[in-house]
Protein backbone atom coordinates (compact mmCIF):
# COMPACT_ATOMS: atom_id res chain seq x y z
CA UNK A 1 0.00 0.00 0.00
CA UNK A 2 1.81 3.27 -1.28
CA UNK A 3 -1.41 5.70 -0.76
CA UNK A 4 -3.96 5.65 1.56
CA UNK A 5 -7.66 5.26 1.51
CA UNK A 6 -9.50 7.95 0.21
CA UNK A 7 -12.95 8.39 -1.59
CA UNK A 8 -13.31 8.68 -5.79
CA UNK A 9 -16.66 9.01 -5.70
CA UNK A 10 -19.24 10.96 -3.55
CA UNK A 11 -21.33 7.87 -2.62
CA UNK A 12 -25.07 7.69 -3.06
CA UNK A 13 -28.49 7.31 -2.28
CA UNK A 14 -31.24 5.14 -3.28
CA UNK A 15 -34.63 4.69 -2.33
CA UNK A 16 -37.59 6.74 -2.91
CA UNK A 17 -37.76 8.30 -6.46
CA UNK A 18 -34.89 10.83 -7.40
CA UNK A 19 -35.38 13.55 -9.62
CA UNK A 20 -34.55 13.98 -12.56
CA UNK A 21 -32.22 16.45 -12.41
CA UNK A 22 -30.22 14.45 -9.53
CA UNK A 23 -30.26 11.45 -12.44
CA UNK A 24 -29.12 14.08 -15.00
CA UNK A 25 -26.45 15.14 -12.64
CA UNK A 26 -25.45 11.52 -11.87
CA UNK A 27 -24.91 10.90 -15.32
CA UNK A 28 -22.90 14.03 -15.41
CA UNK A 29 -20.44 12.69 -12.87
CA UNK A 30 -20.21 9.70 -14.93
CA UNK A 31 -19.14 10.86 -18.30
CA UNK A 32 -15.70 9.71 -18.05
CA UNK A 33 -17.08 6.54 -17.67
CA UNK A 34 -19.24 7.20 -20.50
CA UNK A 35 -16.39 8.05 -22.68
CA UNK A 36 -14.87 4.67 -21.51
CA UNK A 37 -17.70 2.45 -22.66
CA UNK A 38 -17.95 4.27 -25.79
CA UNK A 39 -14.57 4.24 -26.86
CA UNK A 40 -14.60 0.25 -26.21
CA UNK A 41 -17.45 0.01 -28.47
CA UNK A 42 -15.87 1.82 -31.25
CA UNK A 43 -12.77 -0.13 -30.58
CA UNK A 44 -14.53 -3.39 -31.01
CA UNK A 45 -15.98 -1.74 -34.58
CA UNK A 46 -13.50 -0.49 -35.89
CA UNK A 47 -11.10 -3.45 -34.27
CA UNK A 48 -9.94 -4.44 -38.09
CA UNK A 49 -9.05 -1.37 -39.30
CA UNK A 50 -10.30 -0.68 -42.21
CA UNK A 51 -12.34 -3.30 -43.27
CA UNK A 52 -14.38 -2.47 -40.01
CA UNK A 53 -15.15 1.30 -41.29
CA UNK A 54 -15.94 -0.74 -44.90
CA UNK A 55 -18.60 -2.69 -42.69
CA UNK A 56 -19.97 -0.10 -40.97
CA UNK A 57 -21.17 1.89 -44.07
CA UNK A 58 -21.70 -0.68 -46.41
CA UNK A 59 -24.77 -1.46 -45.12
CA UNK A 60 -26.96 1.46 -45.61
CA UNK A 61 -24.87 2.23 -49.01
CA UNK A 62 -25.62 -1.16 -50.20
CA UNK A 63 -29.97 -0.10 -49.67
CA UNK A 64 -29.30 2.86 -51.07
CA UNK A 65 -28.31 1.79 -54.56
CA UNK A 66 -31.05 -0.66 -54.69
CA UNK A 67 -33.46 1.66 -53.76
CA UNK A 68 -32.16 4.38 -56.22
CA UNK A 69 -32.19 1.71 -59.04
CA UNK A 70 -35.90 0.43 -57.47
CA UNK A 71 -37.19 4.41 -57.89
CA UNK A 72 -35.31 5.72 -60.53
CA UNK A 73 -35.03 2.58 -62.94
CA UNK A 74 -38.29 0.08 -62.20
CA UNK A 75 -41.08 2.79 -60.50
CA UNK A 76 -40.68 6.01 -62.63
CA UNK A 77 -42.52 8.00 -60.24
CA UNK A 78 -40.19 10.39 -59.09
CA UNK A 79 -39.71 10.88 -55.33
CA UNK A 80 -37.42 12.89 -53.33
CA UNK A 81 -34.95 15.56 -55.27
CA UNK A 82 -32.49 14.99 -57.78
CA UNK A 83 -29.49 13.59 -57.29
CA UNK A 84 -31.50 10.61 -55.78
CA UNK A 85 -28.84 8.65 -55.04
CA UNK A 86 -27.12 11.56 -52.75
CA UNK A 87 -30.45 12.21 -51.24
CA UNK A 88 -30.90 8.55 -50.68
CA UNK A 89 -27.55 8.26 -48.73
CA UNK A 90 -27.98 10.82 -46.62
CA UNK A 91 -31.35 10.06 -45.15
CA UNK A 92 -30.04 6.22 -45.44
CA UNK A 93 -26.70 6.94 -43.18
CA UNK A 94 -29.06 8.75 -40.43
CA UNK A 95 -31.77 5.90 -40.26
CA UNK A 96 -29.25 3.51 -39.32
CA UNK A 97 -27.93 5.23 -36.42
CA UNK A 98 -31.82 6.04 -35.36
CA UNK A 99 -32.71 2.12 -36.27
CA UNK A 100 -29.50 0.70 -34.71
CA UNK A 101 -30.18 2.91 -31.35
CA UNK A 102 -33.67 1.80 -31.10
CA UNK A 103 -32.59 -1.76 -31.36
CA UNK A 104 -29.43 -1.89 -29.74
CA UNK A 105 -30.76 -0.29 -26.52
CA UNK A 106 -32.75 -3.19 -26.06
CA UNK A 107 -29.96 -4.92 -25.36
CA UNK A 108 -28.73 -2.47 -23.59
CA UNK A 109 -28.95 -3.57 -20.06
CA UNK A 110 -29.68 -7.10 -21.05
CA UNK A 111 -26.98 -8.13 -22.62
CA UNK A 112 -24.62 -6.27 -20.06
CA UNK A 113 -26.37 -7.60 -17.37
CA UNK A 114 -23.12 -8.70 -15.68
CA UNK A 115 -21.61 -5.11 -15.53
CA UNK A 116 -25.43 -3.95 -14.57
CA UNK A 117 -25.41 -5.95 -11.52
CA UNK A 118 -21.51 -5.39 -10.65
CA UNK A 119 -21.37 -1.71 -11.17
CA UNK A 120 -22.98 0.80 -9.35
CA UNK A 121 -23.04 3.59 -12.71
CA UNK A 122 -26.40 5.46 -13.03
CA UNK A 123 -28.42 2.90 -15.09
CA UNK A 124 -29.10 5.48 -18.30
CA UNK A 125 -25.29 5.43 -18.99
CA UNK A 126 -26.10 1.80 -20.57
CA UNK A 127 -28.64 3.77 -22.95
CA UNK A 128 -26.76 6.46 -23.67
CA UNK A 129 -23.53 4.24 -24.47
CA UNK A 130 -25.56 2.46 -26.86
CA UNK A 131 -26.97 5.69 -28.63
CA UNK A 132 -23.73 7.58 -28.78
CA UNK A 133 -21.09 4.93 -29.74
CA UNK A 134 -23.92 4.56 -32.91
CA UNK A 135 -23.78 8.06 -33.16
CA UNK A 136 -20.18 8.49 -33.48
CA UNK A 137 -20.10 5.66 -35.94
CA UNK A 138 -22.79 8.00 -38.03
CA UNK A 139 -20.28 10.89 -37.98
CA UNK A 140 -17.48 8.97 -39.31
CA UNK A 141 -19.58 7.37 -42.11
CA UNK A 142 -19.93 11.24 -42.98
CA UNK A 143 -16.72 11.45 -45.49
CA UNK A 144 -19.04 9.16 -47.36
CA UNK A 145 -22.10 11.54 -48.07
CA UNK A 146 -19.23 14.05 -48.80
CA UNK A 147 -17.93 11.92 -51.04
CA UNK A 148 -20.87 11.71 -53.07
CA UNK A 149 -21.93 15.84 -52.63
CA UNK A 150 -18.34 15.70 -54.95
CA UNK A 151 -19.33 13.46 -57.09
CA UNK A 152 -22.46 15.33 -58.23
CA UNK A 153 -20.37 18.88 -57.57
CA UNK A 154 -23.04 19.59 -54.80
CA UNK A 155 -21.91 21.90 -52.46
CA UNK A 156 -23.57 22.14 -48.89
CA UNK A 157 -25.26 25.77 -48.13
CA UNK A 158 -25.57 27.47 -45.20
CA UNK A 159 -28.23 25.26 -43.48
CA UNK A 160 -24.87 22.89 -42.37
CA UNK A 161 -25.00 25.32 -39.44
CA UNK A 162 -28.27 23.78 -38.26
CA UNK A 163 -26.43 20.36 -38.31
CA UNK A 164 -25.67 19.88 -34.48
CA UNK A 165 -29.46 20.51 -33.57
CA UNK A 166 -30.19 17.13 -35.81
CA UNK A 167 -27.41 15.36 -34.24
CA UNK A 168 -28.83 16.83 -30.48
CA UNK A 169 -33.21 15.53 -31.58
CA UNK A 170 -31.58 12.52 -33.09
CA UNK A 171 -29.58 11.77 -29.97
CA UNK A 172 -33.01 13.01 -27.58
CA UNK A 173 -35.12 10.97 -29.54
CA UNK A 174 -32.92 7.60 -29.49
CA UNK A 175 -31.93 8.05 -26.01
CA UNK A 176 -35.30 8.66 -25.31
CA UNK A 177 -37.21 5.72 -26.85
CA UNK A 178 -34.10 3.30 -25.45
CA UNK A 179 -35.02 4.60 -21.67
CA UNK A 180 -38.62 2.79 -22.53
CA UNK A 181 -37.18 -0.22 -24.40
CA UNK A 182 -33.61 -0.99 -22.20
CA UNK A 183 -35.61 -1.69 -18.73
CA UNK A 184 -38.82 -3.39 -20.56
CA UNK A 185 -36.46 -5.84 -22.66
CA UNK A 186 -35.45 -7.06 -19.35
CA UNK A 187 -39.14 -7.60 -17.63
CA UNK A 188 -40.43 -8.62 -20.68
CA UNK A 189 -39.38 -11.85 -23.25
CA UNK A 190 -40.70 -10.62 -27.16
CA UNK A 191 -39.88 -7.37 -27.46
CA UNK A 192 -37.22 -7.65 -29.50
CA UNK A 193 -39.83 -8.80 -32.95
CA UNK A 194 -41.98 -6.09 -31.37
CA UNK A 195 -39.46 -3.43 -32.01
CA UNK A 196 -38.12 -5.01 -35.45
CA UNK A 197 -41.51 -4.70 -36.72
CA UNK A 198 -41.99 -1.31 -35.81
CA UNK A 199 -39.01 -0.10 -36.71
CA UNK A 200 -39.48 -1.43 -40.15
CA UNK A 201 -42.74 0.44 -40.54
CA UNK A 202 -41.06 3.25 -39.06
CA UNK A 203 -38.71 3.25 -42.47
CA UNK A 204 -41.37 3.46 -44.76
CA UNK A 205 -43.26 5.84 -42.86
CA UNK A 206 -40.55 8.24 -42.29
CA UNK A 207 -39.75 10.52 -44.99
CA UNK A 208 -36.41 8.60 -46.14
CA UNK A 209 -36.42 7.06 -49.24
CA UNK A 210 -39.17 9.58 -50.19
CA UNK A 211 -39.52 13.38 -49.13
CA UNK A 212 -42.58 15.22 -47.06
CA UNK A 213 -43.43 16.69 -50.34
CA UNK A 214 -44.30 13.72 -52.67
CA UNK A 215 -47.11 13.54 -49.80
CA UNK A 216 -48.66 16.95 -50.50
CA UNK A 217 -51.06 15.71 -52.79
CA UNK A 218 -53.16 19.62 -52.54
CA UNK A 219 -56.59 19.92 -52.15
CA UNK A 220 -58.65 20.98 -49.57
CA UNK A 221 -58.78 17.29 -47.56
CA UNK A 222 -57.10 16.31 -44.66
CA UNK A 223 -53.36 15.80 -45.86
CA UNK A 224 -51.37 12.68 -45.03
CA UNK A 225 -48.31 14.84 -44.94
CA UNK A 226 -50.00 16.79 -41.58
CA UNK A 227 -49.95 13.76 -39.85
CA UNK A 228 -46.30 12.20 -41.33
CA UNK A 229 -44.96 16.11 -40.33
CA UNK A 230 -45.01 14.71 -36.80
CA UNK A 231 -43.13 11.76 -37.33
CA UNK A 232 -40.05 12.90 -35.72
CA UNK A 233 -38.14 11.34 -37.99
CA UNK A 234 -39.24 13.32 -40.51
CA UNK A 235 -37.59 16.60 -39.05
CA UNK A 236 -34.54 15.39 -38.02
CA UNK A 237 -34.39 14.05 -42.08
CA UNK A 238 -35.73 17.84 -43.37
CA UNK A 239 -32.63 19.19 -41.35
CA UNK A 240 -30.28 16.68 -41.90
CA UNK A 241 -30.88 17.25 -46.10
CA UNK A 242 -31.52 20.74 -46.19
CA UNK A 243 -27.80 21.56 -46.28
CA UNK A 244 -28.14 20.05 -50.14
CA UNK A 245 -31.72 20.17 -50.41
CA UNK A 246 -33.08 23.39 -49.08
CA UNK A 247 -36.38 22.94 -50.36
CA UNK A 248 -36.70 19.83 -47.85
CA UNK A 249 -36.01 22.10 -44.45
CA UNK A 250 -39.89 23.44 -43.34
CA UNK A 251 -39.50 24.73 -39.69
CA UNK A 252 -42.85 23.70 -39.12
CA UNK A 253 -41.99 20.27 -39.14
CA UNK A 254 -38.85 20.75 -37.41
CA UNK A 255 -41.29 22.12 -34.56
CA UNK A 256 -43.18 18.95 -34.61
CA UNK A 257 -40.33 16.72 -34.54
CA UNK A 258 -39.23 19.05 -31.58
CA UNK A 259 -42.17 18.52 -29.69
CA UNK A 260 -42.35 15.10 -30.25
CA UNK A 261 -38.92 14.15 -29.60
CA UNK A 262 -39.33 16.01 -25.84
CA UNK A 263 -42.46 14.62 -24.75
CA UNK A 264 -40.99 10.75 -25.54
CA UNK A 265 -37.66 11.93 -23.85
CA UNK A 266 -39.62 12.82 -20.92
CA UNK A 267 -41.70 9.34 -21.08
CA UNK A 268 -38.48 8.12 -21.04
CA UNK A 269 -37.15 9.18 -18.47
CA UNK A 270 -40.25 8.58 -16.11
CA UNK A 271 -40.96 5.18 -17.56
CA UNK A 272 -36.70 4.27 -16.69
CA UNK A 273 -37.51 5.67 -13.55
CA UNK A 274 -39.88 3.59 -12.59
CA UNK A 275 -38.35 0.43 -14.34
CA UNK A 276 -35.00 0.49 -13.09
CA UNK A 277 -35.91 -0.89 -9.92
CA UNK A 278 -37.74 -4.28 -11.36
CA UNK A 279 -35.37 -4.32 -14.16
CA UNK A 280 -32.09 -4.55 -11.04
CA UNK A 281 -33.97 -7.63 -9.72
CA UNK A 282 -34.17 -8.98 -12.98
CA UNK A 283 -31.43 -8.44 -15.09
CA UNK B 1 -20.33 12.03 16.51
CA UNK B 2 -19.69 12.55 12.46
CA UNK B 3 -22.37 11.48 10.16
CA UNK B 4 -22.81 8.22 9.65
CA UNK B 5 -20.84 6.85 6.38
CA UNK B 6 -23.86 4.52 6.16
CA UNK B 7 -27.10 5.43 7.06
CA UNK B 8 -30.12 3.00 6.28
CA UNK B 9 -33.73 3.65 7.18
CA UNK B 10 -36.41 1.87 7.42
CA UNK B 11 -35.51 -0.23 4.09
CA UNK B 12 -37.67 -3.00 2.83
CA UNK B 13 -37.26 -5.34 -0.40
CA UNK B 14 -39.34 -7.45 -2.29
CA UNK B 15 -39.42 -9.92 -4.92
CA UNK B 16 -41.40 -11.97 -6.70
CA UNK B 17 -41.53 -15.92 -5.56
CA UNK B 18 -40.79 -18.76 -7.71
CA UNK B 19 -39.59 -18.87 -11.31
CA UNK B 20 -38.10 -14.93 -12.56
CA UNK B 21 -40.92 -13.17 -13.69
CA UNK B 22 -40.74 -13.18 -17.24
CA UNK B 23 -43.40 -11.92 -19.41
CA UNK B 24 -44.45 -12.01 -23.09
CA UNK B 25 -45.73 -8.38 -24.59
CA UNK B 26 -49.16 -9.92 -24.79
CA UNK B 27 -49.09 -10.53 -21.20
CA UNK B 28 -47.66 -7.07 -20.47
CA UNK B 29 -50.72 -6.08 -22.45
CA UNK B 30 -53.13 -7.95 -21.50
CA UNK B 31 -52.63 -8.20 -17.54
CA UNK B 32 -51.20 -4.43 -17.39
CA UNK B 33 -47.70 -3.64 -16.64
CA UNK B 34 -47.84 -3.58 -12.81
CA UNK B 35 -50.90 -5.76 -12.18
CA UNK B 36 -50.46 -7.63 -8.95
CA UNK B 37 -47.92 -10.48 -8.61
CA UNK B 38 -49.10 -13.88 -7.18
CA UNK B 39 -46.73 -14.13 -4.87
CA UNK B 40 -44.35 -11.86 -3.62
CA UNK B 41 -42.41 -11.58 -0.59
CA UNK B 42 -39.87 -9.47 1.14
CA UNK B 43 -36.41 -10.95 3.06
CA UNK B 44 -36.58 -8.22 5.27
CA UNK B 45 -38.79 -4.91 6.04
CA UNK B 46 -38.57 -1.78 8.47
CA UNK B 47 -34.50 -2.61 8.65
CA UNK B 48 -32.44 0.41 9.84
CA UNK B 49 -28.97 0.69 11.01
CA UNK B 50 -26.07 3.83 10.97
CA UNK B 51 -22.09 3.04 10.09
CA UNK B 52 -19.55 4.98 10.82
CA UNK B 53 -16.50 5.54 9.64
CA UNK B 54 -14.02 2.83 10.52
CA UNK B 55 -16.40 0.12 11.70
CA UNK B 56 -16.25 -3.27 10.54
CA UNK B 57 -19.76 -5.05 10.50
CA UNK B 58 -20.69 -8.70 10.27
CA UNK B 59 -23.72 -9.68 8.45
CA UNK B 60 -25.26 -13.01 9.97
CA UNK B 61 -28.25 -14.83 9.22
CA UNK B 62 -29.51 -18.00 7.68
CA UNK B 63 -29.99 -18.85 3.97
CA UNK B 64 -32.25 -16.43 2.08
CA UNK B 65 -32.65 -14.04 5.06
CA UNK B 66 -30.91 -11.74 2.30
CA UNK B 67 -27.76 -10.78 3.79
CA UNK B 68 -26.56 -10.50 0.02
CA UNK B 69 -29.21 -9.04 -0.76
CA UNK B 70 -28.67 -5.92 1.90
CA UNK B 71 -25.12 -5.89 0.87
CA UNK B 72 -26.02 -4.98 -3.15
CA UNK B 73 -28.22 -2.44 -1.64
CA UNK B 74 -25.34 -1.01 0.13
CA UNK B 75 -23.43 -1.51 -3.48
CA UNK B 76 -26.12 0.58 -5.27
CA UNK B 77 -27.14 -2.34 -7.70
CA UNK B 78 -30.70 -2.93 -5.75
CA UNK B 79 -32.52 -0.61 -5.02
CA UNK B 80 -35.13 -0.70 -1.60
CA UNK B 81 -38.48 -0.91 -2.34
CA UNK B 82 -39.66 0.55 0.76
CA UNK B 83 -37.15 2.96 2.96
CA UNK B 84 -33.73 5.01 2.08
CA UNK B 85 -29.98 3.94 1.60
CA UNK B 86 -27.85 6.88 2.05
CA UNK B 87 -23.81 6.12 1.58
CA UNK B 88 -21.49 8.46 1.95
CA UNK B 89 -18.35 7.49 0.37
CA UNK B 90 -16.80 5.52 -2.40
CA UNK B 91 -17.87 1.63 -2.14
CA UNK B 92 -15.64 -1.44 -3.36
CA UNK B 93 -17.62 -4.37 -3.57
CA UNK B 94 -16.22 -7.82 -3.48
CA UNK B 95 -19.64 -9.34 -4.71
CA UNK B 96 -20.09 -11.51 -8.03
CA UNK B 97 -16.84 -9.76 -9.01
CA UNK B 98 -15.85 -11.28 -11.63
CA UNK B 99 -19.32 -10.12 -13.14
CA UNK B 100 -17.63 -7.13 -14.67
CA UNK B 101 -15.18 -8.66 -16.80
CA UNK B 102 -15.79 -9.51 -20.22
CA UNK B 103 -14.65 -12.97 -21.35
CA UNK B 104 -12.98 -11.94 -24.65
CA UNK B 105 -10.96 -9.26 -23.28
CA UNK B 106 -7.60 -9.90 -22.07
CA UNK B 107 -6.69 -9.46 -18.81
CA UNK B 108 -4.81 -6.29 -19.47
CA UNK B 109 -7.72 -4.83 -20.93
CA UNK B 110 -10.28 -6.42 -18.18
CA UNK B 111 -8.33 -4.77 -15.64
CA UNK B 112 -8.67 -1.17 -16.93
CA UNK B 113 -12.22 -1.74 -18.38
CA UNK B 114 -12.86 -2.52 -14.64
CA UNK B 115 -11.06 -0.40 -12.67
CA UNK B 116 -12.33 2.66 -14.92
CA UNK B 117 -16.25 1.33 -14.12
CA UNK B 118 -15.63 1.13 -10.99
CA UNK B 119 -14.21 5.30 -11.09
CA UNK B 120 -10.69 4.87 -11.47
CA UNK B 121 -9.02 7.09 -13.89
CA UNK B 122 -6.69 6.03 -16.27
CA UNK B 123 -3.52 7.52 -14.62
CA UNK B 124 -4.42 5.58 -11.34
CA UNK B 125 -5.05 2.53 -12.89
CA UNK B 126 -1.60 2.61 -14.68
CA UNK B 127 0.33 3.31 -11.88
CA UNK B 128 -2.45 0.17 -9.98
CA UNK B 129 -1.53 -1.89 -12.65
CA UNK B 130 1.86 -3.54 -12.18
CA UNK B 131 0.41 -4.13 -8.18
CA UNK B 132 -2.91 -5.62 -9.55
CA UNK B 133 -0.94 -7.85 -11.54
CA UNK B 134 1.47 -9.05 -9.40
CA UNK B 135 -1.14 -9.73 -6.67
CA UNK B 136 -3.40 -11.20 -9.14
CA UNK B 137 -0.26 -13.83 -9.53
CA UNK B 138 -1.21 -14.06 -13.15
CA UNK B 139 2.15 -14.50 -14.52
CA UNK B 140 2.42 -14.73 -18.41
CA UNK B 141 -1.35 -14.97 -18.52
CA UNK B 142 -1.72 -10.64 -19.14
CA UNK B 143 -2.68 -11.19 -22.83
CA UNK B 144 -4.98 -14.13 -22.50
CA UNK B 145 -8.65 -13.64 -23.09
CA UNK B 146 -10.37 -14.16 -19.68
CA UNK B 147 -12.30 -16.33 -20.58
CA UNK B 148 -9.61 -18.98 -20.39
CA UNK B 149 -8.76 -18.51 -17.53
CA UNK B 150 -9.30 -20.84 -14.45
CA UNK B 151 -12.02 -20.03 -11.83
CA UNK B 152 -9.35 -19.33 -9.17
CA UNK B 153 -7.62 -16.74 -11.61
CA UNK B 154 -10.56 -14.82 -12.86
CA UNK B 155 -11.69 -14.29 -8.89
CA UNK B 156 -8.10 -13.29 -8.23
CA UNK B 157 -8.13 -11.04 -10.61
CA UNK B 158 -11.32 -9.67 -10.05
CA UNK B 159 -10.43 -9.74 -6.11
CA UNK B 160 -7.51 -7.56 -6.94
CA UNK B 161 -8.48 -5.25 -8.83
CA UNK B 162 -11.47 -4.09 -6.90
CA UNK B 163 -9.20 -4.55 -3.39
CA UNK B 164 -6.74 -1.94 -5.42
CA UNK B 165 -10.33 0.59 -5.66
CA UNK B 166 -9.30 2.13 -2.45
CA UNK B 167 -12.80 3.07 -1.50
CA UNK B 168 -13.55 4.06 2.23
CA UNK B 169 -16.17 1.20 2.02
CA UNK B 170 -15.62 -2.45 1.37
CA UNK B 171 -18.32 -5.21 0.90
CA UNK B 172 -17.72 -8.70 1.26
CA UNK B 173 -19.66 -11.33 0.36
CA UNK B 174 -18.04 -14.40 1.34
CA UNK B 175 -15.98 -13.93 -2.03
CA UNK B 176 -12.99 -14.88 -0.03
CA UNK B 177 -13.82 -18.44 0.47
CA UNK B 178 -12.69 -19.11 -3.16
CA UNK B 179 -8.93 -19.28 -4.48
CA UNK B 180 -6.50 -21.52 -3.35
CA UNK B 181 -5.39 -21.22 0.82
CA UNK B 182 -2.39 -19.53 0.20
CA UNK B 183 -4.27 -16.77 -1.59
CA UNK B 184 -7.06 -16.75 0.66
CA UNK B 185 -4.45 -16.29 3.02
CA UNK B 186 -2.84 -13.30 1.13
CA UNK B 187 -6.69 -11.73 0.84
CA UNK B 188 -6.93 -12.15 4.11
CA UNK B 189 -3.65 -10.03 5.37
CA UNK B 190 -4.70 -7.16 2.81
CA UNK B 191 -8.25 -7.00 4.22
CA UNK B 192 -6.64 -6.66 7.75
CA UNK B 193 -3.96 -4.09 6.68
CA UNK B 194 -7.20 -2.22 5.43
CA UNK B 195 -8.88 -2.20 8.27
CA UNK B 196 -6.09 -1.14 10.45
CA UNK B 197 -6.15 1.72 7.63
CA UNK B 198 -9.88 2.80 8.72
CA UNK B 199 -11.13 0.76 6.36
CA UNK B 200 -15.01 0.74 6.62
CA UNK B 201 -15.60 -3.08 5.85
CA UNK B 202 -19.39 -4.55 5.95
CA UNK B 203 -18.62 -8.74 5.42
CA UNK B 204 -21.33 -11.21 4.66
CA UNK B 205 -19.91 -14.62 5.85
CA UNK B 206 -21.08 -17.73 7.45
CA UNK B 207 -17.68 -18.64 8.90
CA UNK B 208 -17.27 -17.42 12.52
CA UNK B 209 -14.07 -17.52 12.23
CA UNK B 210 -13.79 -14.44 9.74
CA UNK B 211 -16.45 -12.68 11.43
CA UNK B 212 -14.78 -13.09 14.83
CA UNK B 213 -11.24 -12.03 13.02
CA UNK B 214 -12.58 -8.87 11.39
CA UNK B 215 -15.80 -7.47 12.99
CA UNK B 216 -16.40 -5.84 15.65
CA UNK B 217 -20.26 -5.15 15.20
CA UNK B 218 -22.52 -7.72 13.96
CA UNK B 219 -26.07 -7.75 12.30
CA UNK B 220 -28.48 -10.62 12.84
CA UNK B 221 -31.23 -10.69 9.75
CA UNK B 222 -33.78 -12.76 10.66
CA UNK B 223 -37.39 -13.47 9.93
CA UNK B 224 -38.12 -10.77 7.73
CA UNK B 225 -36.05 -8.27 9.94
CA UNK B 226 -33.76 -7.19 11.76
CA UNK B 227 -33.34 -9.13 14.83
CA UNK B 228 -30.10 -7.87 16.31
CA UNK B 229 -27.16 -5.00 15.86
CA UNK B 230 -24.60 -5.39 18.70
CA UNK B 231 -21.11 -6.90 19.80
CA UNK B 232 -20.45 -9.47 16.99
CA UNK B 233 -19.99 -12.13 19.58
CA UNK B 234 -23.37 -11.02 21.37
CA UNK B 235 -24.83 -11.26 18.12
CA UNK B 236 -22.85 -15.13 17.15
CA UNK B 237 -23.97 -15.76 20.18
CA UNK B 238 -27.51 -15.31 19.38
CA UNK B 239 -27.51 -16.80 16.03
CA UNK B 240 -26.57 -19.94 17.40
CA UNK B 241 -29.07 -20.59 20.20
CA UNK B 242 -31.36 -19.72 17.63
CA UNK B 243 -29.98 -22.39 15.14
CA UNK B 244 -29.57 -24.95 17.81
CA UNK B 245 -26.65 -23.80 19.69
CA UNK B 246 -25.34 -27.38 19.87
CA UNK B 247 -22.71 -28.22 18.69
CA UNK B 248 -24.16 -30.50 15.56
CA UNK B 249 -26.13 -27.90 14.46
CA UNK B 250 -22.70 -25.79 14.81
CA UNK B 251 -21.48 -27.70 12.15
CA UNK B 252 -24.11 -27.13 10.23
CA UNK B 253 -23.06 -23.81 10.03
CA UNK B 254 -19.87 -24.19 9.15
CA UNK B 255 -21.07 -26.09 6.58
CA UNK B 256 -22.71 -23.18 4.69
CA UNK B 257 -19.25 -22.05 4.06
CA UNK B 258 -18.08 -24.96 2.47
CA UNK B 259 -21.34 -25.11 0.47
CA UNK B 260 -19.95 -21.88 -1.17
CA UNK B 261 -16.33 -22.22 -0.90
CA UNK B 262 -13.62 -24.98 -1.22
CA UNK B 263 -14.75 -28.14 0.50
CA UNK B 264 -12.39 -29.62 3.11
CA UNK B 265 -10.28 -27.18 4.91
CA UNK B 266 -12.51 -24.56 6.68
CA UNK B 267 -10.82 -24.71 9.47
CA UNK B 268 -8.21 -23.48 8.00
CA UNK B 269 -9.76 -20.60 5.71
CA UNK B 270 -8.58 -17.98 7.64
Amino acid sequence: MTTSIRGRSTGFTSGGTLNPVERARRVWEFRRILALLIGRDLRVRYASSMLGYVWAVLDPLALSVVYWFLFTQVITRRVGFPPYILFLVAGQLAWQWINGSINGTLGALRSESQMVRSSNVPRELWVLRVVLSKGVEYVFSLPVLAMFAVAYTKAPNHYILYFPLALLMAVLFATGIGLILAPAAVLVRDLRSVVRISTRALFFLSPILYSLHDLDHGGRKANIKDIVSWNPVAGIMSLIRAPFFPQELNWADVEHAAIVIVVIFVIGVWSFNRLERPMLKEV
Amino acid sequence: MAEPIISVEDVGIRFNRGRRRKRSAKEMLTKGKTGTPRAEFWPFRHVSFDIYEGESIGVIGRNGVGKSTLLTMLAGTLVPDEGKVTVRAGVAPLIAITGGFVGDLTARENIHLVAGLHGMTRKEIAEAFDEIVEFAELGDALDTPFKHFSSGMKVRLAFSVVVRLREPILLVDEVLAVGDRAFRRKCMKRIDGLLGQGQTLFLVSHSEGSLMRFCTRGLYLKDGGLAADGPIQEVIDMYKADTGGEDGEDEQYEDDTMATGDPGDTDEMF
